[in-house]
């Protein structure tokens, strides 16, 4: 009987005790996000080691801290060396404390973190970092703030590049829901190495480069590199189709038709390797350093190649697109630094966006992450001209028609279907015109 | 002199707690999962209206869906084929007597250990025709081989299996052994005795011995194949093209990334339904087997 007693007692006091943890975390719970105060923290917003340890766990982590922080930000630059520095550099310039969640490195993982935040209304994270990929599949769900009055102002608009703003982060009722965070370009690259090997000075024309690609390809060596994974082979195409002067959106369009048949052509001559469409970058850029490759089409500064040893006018660099069509075109893109609809700290987000988009923000941006700024006026005044990068971003954004990328609404699942009829075509498991009919079929389906 | 079943309400109380849990944690989600499967929900276009048996329907018509089923299935026969036939040898061996087999006993299952997506993303290197190491330990047999293992349909479902099979074999093995470990040596001396060779004891006596063991095995690991989602999804993103796709990834991608919430519920459903009528077939095979 005593043993009985003793039972219900702890069975009482253990029930009780939960119930408790209950009440508390649920009124903790639903101020935590809104008033800023109280909770405890796990992790300090200048250690970025930790949060990016956490990063797998997605915003619920940060749950218990949200008093001690103005704003959670959530990002894909933790993990870079200086973001500490950037951290306390944007702290220190806004007054803002900021608590970070480091994004999944992995793309298909950080995306469904992200669209979970966003269509769940969760309030634990108010500003986001996310792709035009994202950018195109929210910017009209309404998940997102319009920053037109706060952020993205007449006075500073302008300086952005203007195609990219409207094509990717303007929704339809006129808003724009981002502020670029950068500007980066497909540039085309090339090995110097090789093309002094090859005998090749120039690659302006078509014609010059498929000479470079049959000077280039051979004994392992192929004159163009890709990532053909079925995600990441939309820019390929796309940008093939555009510079056949194609639509990527139009596949009744004889020279999207041309375009797919060119890079037909290539797998068929060992100008590049069907062993791609299992790669994606981190596959690719190995290569491309180990000489495996002799040009292609990728983003950034050349971070991977610097880091090899393998950056420079005598080794890897960036050079102009080459013209096939009546003009050059390339690719811009952006990582867009966007505001939760569902915040509660939007005061504070708002100061934290309108210091991304100022000239001091650029700067931090770029100084620290190696980002190009998105600011026209800003890359003038801040990026010193012995930037290599300098001369040739300013050269494409002069010389070639810069688009944003083609998206519909129904983004990863259009970009993922293209993909997987592309590696059909190139495994000719399919024709071209059996392509170009699936692909059209696509673009209507996933464009509602 | 207190009844005890006038006391069962206690029992209730203490376990209420749980009951209401596990109810929202499970009951709820499953409640909902097929009410959405019902409905046309399409996030990103902001769809949501009641659809009937449709999504049923589609997944019968969508190429994507049947190429997954059909790898799925490939998947977990396969794999569970090598891991009854592999799985009950490793058990022999780990079960002989010889030095060392502690430690080989206890380092067969570190692969087991490791997360499925840590394994998947080496796998990816591994099965790479320029850095791999599958390639590269064939090509000290044979130099001039070339084949990227996750660029065609078979080689990269093989690749698939096999890997899955690495991971995961070993920790069959350990259970079929904890069966082996329950058969009595007299059994074995007695049948020597009688003249059974070596293969005739296998057959006649440790077979039929962890026979309801290894069935009983099946259940959960055939379960946990129809499930697998991690392994595909860091090594081969279900490609090239869908070939690789596993049925419990597709649901992911549709539900997370493309954000089709109904027609992922359908998929769920119906992956919740074959998992039912498999372990159903299963446990009445098992008691006809006991029978």
């Amino acid at each position: 009987m005593k043993k009985k007693l003793v039972s219900v007692l702890l069975t009482a006091a253990l029930t009780c005790s939960l119930c408790a943890g209950c009440g508390s975390s649920g009124s903790d719970g639903g101020n935590s996000a809104a008033s800023g105060d109280g909770g405890s923290s796990e992790t300090a917003s200048d250690d970025a080691g930790s949060t990016e340890a956490s990063s797998d766990d997605g915003a619920a982590d940060t749950g218990s801290k949200d008093g001690e922080y103005d704003l959670t930000l959530y990002t894909i630059n933790s993990t870079d060396a200086d973001f500490n520095d950037w951290l306390a550099n944007v702290e220190g310039a806004t007054g803002l404390k900021i608590n970070v969640i480091a994004a999944p490195t992995d793309s298909d993982t950080r995306q469904q973190k992200i669209t979970t935040i966003l269509s769940t209304g969760d309030t634990s994270v108010d500003v986001l970092e996310i792709n035009d990929e994202m950018s195109a599949s929210f910017k009209n769900s309404g998940w997102l703030e319009g920053l037109n009055d706060t952020v993205m102002t007449e006075d500073i608009r302008d300086e952005f590049p203007q195609g990219y703003v409207a094509d990717m982060i303007t929704d339809k009722n006129g808003q724009i829901v981002g502020v670029p965070g950068y500007s980066g370009y497909l540039a085309f690259w090339v090995n110097q190495e090789i093309m002094d090997e090859a005998g090749i000075t120039s690659i302006d024309t078509k014609e010059e480069f498929v000479a470079y690609l049959e000077a280039a390809s051979g004994d392992g060596r192929y004159g163009y590199g890709g990532s053909w994974e079925k995600t990441y082979v939309f820019n390929e195409i796309a940008q093939f189709v555009n510079m056949f002067g194609g639509d990527y959106l139009d596949w009744t369009n004889p020279a999207n038709k041309e375009a797919m048949e060119f890079i037909h052509e290539m797998v068929e001559k060992g100008y590049t390797p069907i062993d791609q469409i299992a790669d994606k970058y981190e596959q690719m850029n190995p290569k491309f350093n180990d000489g495996k490759y002799g040009s292609l089409f990728m983003w950034g500064l050349g971070t991977d190649y610097a880091q090899a040893d393998m950056l420079g006018e005598d080794k890897i660099h960036m050079t102009m697109v080459p013209q096939f069509s009546d003009k050059r075109y390339i690719f811009t893109d952006s990582w867009s630094y966007v505001l939760n609809t569902a915040s509660q700290n939007k005061e504070a987000a708002i100061k934290f966006l309108q210091y991304m988009a100022s000239e001091e923000g650029m700067k931090a941006n770029y100084e620290a992450f190696d980002r190009y700024p998105a600011r026209k006026d800003v890359a003038e005044k801040v990026v010193p001209d012995t930037d290599p990068a300098k001369e040739i971003y300013s050269r494409y954004a002069n010389e070639c028609v810069v688009k944003g990328r083609p998206m519909l609404p129904q983004t990863m699942e259009f970009i993922s279907a293209m993909g997987t009829i592309f590696q059909s075509y190139v495994k000719d498991e399919i024709t071209v015109d059996e392509f170009c009919a699936k692909a059209q079929e696509y673009v209507e389906t996933y464009n509602n | 002199m207190i009844d005890k079943k006038s006391l069962q309400w206690i029992a209730w109380v203490l376990i209420l707690p749980v009951l209401l849990l596990r109810g929202f944690t499970t009951i709820y989600p499953v409640i909902k999962t097929v009410f959405n499967s019902f409905y046309d929900i399409r996030i990103l276009s902001g769809v949501n209206e009641f659809a009937g048996i449709s999504n049923y329907l589609n997944v019968f018509k969508d190429q994507k869906v049947i190429t997954t089923l059909k790898f799925t299935g490939i998947f977990v026969v396969v794999s569970m084929f090598f891991h009854i036939i592999l799985g009950v040898g490793l058990a022999l061996i780990l079960n002989m007597k010889f030095k060392g087999r502690r430690f080989l006993r206890t380092i067969v299952l570190i692969p087991w250990a490791m997360p499925s997506v840590v394994i998947g993303m080496a796998g990816k290197w591994a099965f790479n025709n320029d850095y791999g190491l599958i390639n590269d330990f064939v090509r000290r047999f044979h130099p001039d081989f070339q084949l990227n293992w996750l660029i065609n349909t078979g080689s990269a479902r093989a690749a698939v299996i096999s890997l899955d099979l690495w991971k995961d074999l070993p920790f069959f093995a350990i259970l079929v052994l904890s069966g082996l470990q329950f058969i009595s040596s007299d059994i074995y001396e007695a049948a020597k005795v009688d003249g059974a060779n070596a293969v005739k004891s296998f057959f006649y006596i440790t077979l039929p011995l962890i026979m309801r063991n290894v069935l009983t095995l099946c259940i959960p690991f055939t379960l946990w194949r129809l499930t697998g989602f991690d392994l595909v999804y860091s090594m081969t993103s279900g490609g090239p093209g869908e070939d690789t796709s596993l049925i419990a990834y597709r649901i992911t991608m549709e539900a997370f990334t493309n954000l089709n919430v109904g027609y992922a519920a359908a998929l769920a459903v119906l992956l919740f339904l074959v998992m039912a009528a498999f372990s159903w077939f299963n446990m009445r095979f098992m008691s006809r087997f006991e029978d």
